[in-house]
């Protein structure tokens, strides 16, 4: 008989010993998307602003007084740079994100809305580029797509794609007009002049509309007209790491018509035209289909049908993309389908259900990530990004604007599976007193009566969780 | 050394896979090694081997290279690959230049996939031309990176290599966990590799710098009794803003590959005579630099070739020419071969196997040109 335990793991990071088991599950998942839970960290977290100050410290110094300073003296340099390394937190901020995304994962209360934060941060991914992963993508998933979560998509959409971190991970500062005035200054100056294609053509293929909406190489041309002029301004004490802002003088002006329709310069500003084709790609069909697919894709199944999409379609037509209402319709569809369908975890989900199954002692909380930024950080202190690195997931490098992959194919080889193997023991080492397997399986497997039988023959706790972590009925929920 | 042509093994199909006396065609079989290196993002063959052309100088004015070295009267070579270079005048290396996969779409992803897949629609095919043409040649591969390339996958398990410091459990162990996974699933195949590999695969390691990558894998490739086929990947070529010219992001990126380039021919010693190293990417990038000092997605490249198997010395193409009526869309340096034919000839020639045979086994029949006597040995 398949009680429908995986639901806790397919959905959230399972059940551990100590939480009751929901009279309603879908009650209980659907309470958790209402509203943002403040993130849980015992020491004040670094906001996005002193995030970009650090940046911008890193980065000017380095260009503009170390290089200069110690130019010639190549020994000299580096070690004023490992000096600004740690004053500006440079190996330090990365593993910190980490502490912080995943103590919030395991102790927010609302361990679905977690997990639908982590696929909104990789569905408008930023990839590893320059020092995105150290000062910003961390601030950007906590700042920019958390708080939009309970909103409708389009605010989503508009705030991801404004935002410091994707507009100079997608190069849309380098964009300018070539009839803009910037553009025809630089003209006259010999200099070539174009737009940059790069952010317009993402925002279509994977933030909105997916190629499905079959636009042309002419609507990116397009779209780029209308986003440039969006950019972090540059300047000679922060370099990039100046706020974003339109402007108008890089914008290139008129008339663009994107997938049929045509945007027309209003009023003053040319800055709303971006804000309307947001709009537009917001509603069009194609985006909602895309998104249902994915988030089926995500939580239940490599190969979504109609069937799982449809509700998850009609709570967006009926609210016009309110969030919560498309996630509520999202875990009726995972529930319905819980025990038919299964859906191999990802290393980061699952290394967190291993944490909350087992109540390890992890990751690092803020006593131990105390850092006095004159020295290297310490080996636990730098021990989140490579257990991270290790089993091939760092959430703040993914490598392409796709994000990370949904496909169980993709997180198979042969060495991917040796880390599965080897990560129990290396957990086992922050694992104070017993861990009840056998209440782990019970609440967490839809079918626990094998596991249940070969764990109870095995004499040690390490070979029970060497066992069950990898295990298909672990891997998969 | 056997003659490949008289060694075309027309019965050497589908049919015999899986027959005990076909599991012994690896034994039977010289050695040869074909390496595939993935270069993600979009390299430019313009930057790489740019063409003597004045055009290219007035569209690319701040990006264009400077101090190259010359390849014939025709193009240049980018200085920073060096290691080709050598190869080249050692008469193992060649171009194939103004050839791309037949996909002119300019998306990375869908991009990608296709280079790896060797199909023409995105995402259609769960299966990679190599894993498909190891397959068929009933040979075996291994993968330098953490995750499986869509390159290398096929219906039959493949392997990689990438150092970590944990330790594996017990071999009791992990066919325990196997036992978990459905027979013949993914998981059980791959769990399989894990089980059956040697000891000195399990332990641990320290780097996992592309160099360091490239002389492990350079010692198992040189084996007799090692893997024929090796891949790796290099990302970063999707150079928008500060691409460069001869110094710059995409020369940086040229170099990664020249250093594995180095570190293989310097570790495989004599085993680097039968060996073809082939890149791949999935597209070039336009001809006009944009305003941030870069380029936009393109559609034709080039080809590095490099290897003792290789025709050295030789830039093969039917260039298209860069006078804007003769650019794809009037905006890139079009592609006049189709690149799979190089990869099947590539195969055919370090798989000993028939053109003809992995055309249709691995490329669905399509028409593609045997460059197998022009561009190898």
């Amino acid at each position: 008989m398949a009680t429908k335990a995986n639901f806790f793991r397919k959905i959230a990071f399972g059940l551990n010993t100590n939480d009751d088991k929901p009279t309603s599950p879908i009650e209980w998942a659907k309470s958790q998307v209402d509203n943002v839970p403040d993130m849980v960290w015992d020491a004040p977290i670094p906001t996005g602003k002193d995030m970009l100050d650090n940046y911008a410290k890193w980065v000017s110094t380095d260009r503009r007084v170390l290089r200069k300073k110690y130019k010639g003296d190549r020994a000299g340099y580096e070690a004023a740079k490992e000096k600004l390394r740690s004053e500006t937190g440079e190996r330090y901020y990365e593993n910190l994100e980490l502490c912080i995304r995943h103590n919030t994962a395991l102790k927010s209360g609302a361990p679905v809305f977690e997990r639908l934060w982590m696929f909104w941060c990789n569905h408008f991914a930023i990839i590893e580029k320059d020092f995105l992963a150290e000062f910003s993508t961390g601030p950007y998933h906590r700042e920019i797509i958390r708080q939009k979560m309970t909103g409708q998509f389009v605010d989503l959409a508009k705030a991801a794609t404004t935002s410091w971190a994707m507009i100079h991970n997608l190069d849309n500062s380098e964009s300018v007009g070539p009839n803009s005035t910037e553009g025809r200054n630089q003209k006259k100056n010999g200099q070539v002049v174009s737009v940059n294609e790069n952010h317009a053509r993402e925002l279509l293929e994977l933030h909105t509309v997916s190629p499905a909406a079959k636009y042309t190489q002419d609507d990116v041309v397009a779209l780029s007209y209308i986003m440039a002029g969006w950019e972090h301004p540059w300047s000679k004490k922060r370099e990039e790491c100046n706020p974003v802002k339109f402007n108008q003088k890089k914008h290139q002006p008129g008339k663009h018509t994107v997938l049929g329709k045509t945007y027309k310069q209003k009023g003053f500003t040319s800055k709303n035209k971006l804000l309307e084709v947001l709009e537009d790609l917001s509603e069009n069909p194609n985006t909602r289909r895309f998104i249902a697919f994915k988030l089926c894709r995500h939580f239940i199944t490599d190969q979504p049908t109609e069937a799982m999409m449809d509700p998850i379609l009609k709570a967006w037509e009926e609210t016009g993309g309110h969030l919560p209402s498309v996630h509520k319709a999202l875990i009726d569809v995972t529930y319905e389908y819980t025990d038919s369908e299964l859906k191999f975890q990802n290393p980061e989900v699952w290394m967190l259900q291993m944490v909350n199954l087992t109540n390890a002692n992890w990751p690092p909380q803020a006593d131990d990530m105390k850092y006095n930024f004159l020295t290297k950080p310490s080996f636990l202190k730098r021990r989140p990004e490579n257990i991270m690195r290790e089993i091939g997931h760092l959430p703040y490098r993914p490598i392409q604007p796709n994000g990370f992959s949904d496909m169980e194919q993709d997180w198979i080889s042969p060495e991917l599976l040796i880390r599965r193997l080897a990560m129990p023991q290396e957990l086992s080492m922050y694992i104070r007193g017993q861990v009840n397997m056998e209440n782990i399986i019970e609440k967490n497997c839809s079918y626990p009566d094998e596991p249940l039988k070969i764990v109870s023959k095995m004499n040690t706790q390490l070979q029970r969780m060497q066992y069950f972590f990898p295990s298909y009925w672990m891997l998969k929920a | 050394m056997i003659n490949r042509r008289d060694f075309i093994l027309g019965s050497v199909t589908l049919t015999m896979l899986g027959s005990p006396l076909f599991s012994a065609r690896a034994e039977q079989l010289e050695k040869r090694n074909l390496v595939v290196i993935l270069l993600r993002g979009g390299m430019d063959g313009l930057t790489a081997v740019p063409p003597k052309d004045p055009i290219l100088a007035s569209r690319r004015p701040d990006i264009l290279v400077q101090n190259t070295l010359s390849l014939n009267s025709d193009f240049d070579l980018n200085p920073k690959l060096k290691e080709f270079y050598k190869c080249w005048q050692d008469g193992k290396a060649s171009v194939v230049h103004a050839t791309n996969i037949p996909y002119t779409m300019r998306s990375h992803f869908e991009g990608q996939d296709l280079m790896e897949s060797g199909g023409r629609t995105p995402f259609a095919e769960s299966t990679g031309w190599l894993g498909r043409g190891i397959q068929a040649a009933n040979l075996d591969g291994l993968a330098i990176s953490l995750p499986m390339p869509l390159l290398l996958r096929s219906q039959m398990s493949v392997d990689n290599y990438y150092p970590t410091h944990l330790d594996a459990p017990s071999l009791t162990m992990m066919e325990k966990v196997k036992a978990t996974y459905p027979p013949d699933s993914l998981l059980a195949k791959t769990m399989e590799k894990v089980i059956s590999r040697p000891v000195s695969m399990l332990q641990s390691s320290s780097s996992r710098e592309a160099h360091s990558l490239a002389r492990t894998a350079s010692r198992m490739l040189a084996k007799a009794d090692g893997p024929r086929v090796a891949v790796f990947d290099i990302e970063g070529f999707d150079t928008h803003t500060s691409q460069g010219g001869g110094e710059g992001e995409h020369a940086d990126k040229l170099a990664d590959y020249d250093l594995i380039l180095s570190r293989l021919r310097q570790g495989m010693g004599e085993a680097f005579n039968n060996t073809v190293i082939v890149t791949l990417t999935e597209f070039g990038r336009k001809l006009h630099q944009n305003g941030g000092n870069g380029t936009e997605h393109g559609y034709g490249t080039a080809v590095l070739l490099a290897g003792g198997l290789v025709k050295g010395g030789v830039v093969h193409a039917d260039w298209p020419g860069l006078q804007k009526k003769n650019l794809f869309e009037g905006q890139d340096l079009n592609a006049t071969t189709d690149a799979r034919s190089i990869y099947c000839s590539a195969m055919a020639t370090c798989f000993q196997v028939d053109f003809e045979h992995l055309r249709r086994d691995v490329f669905w029949n399509e028409s593609l040109t045997d460059l197998t006597s022009q561009l190898f040995i």
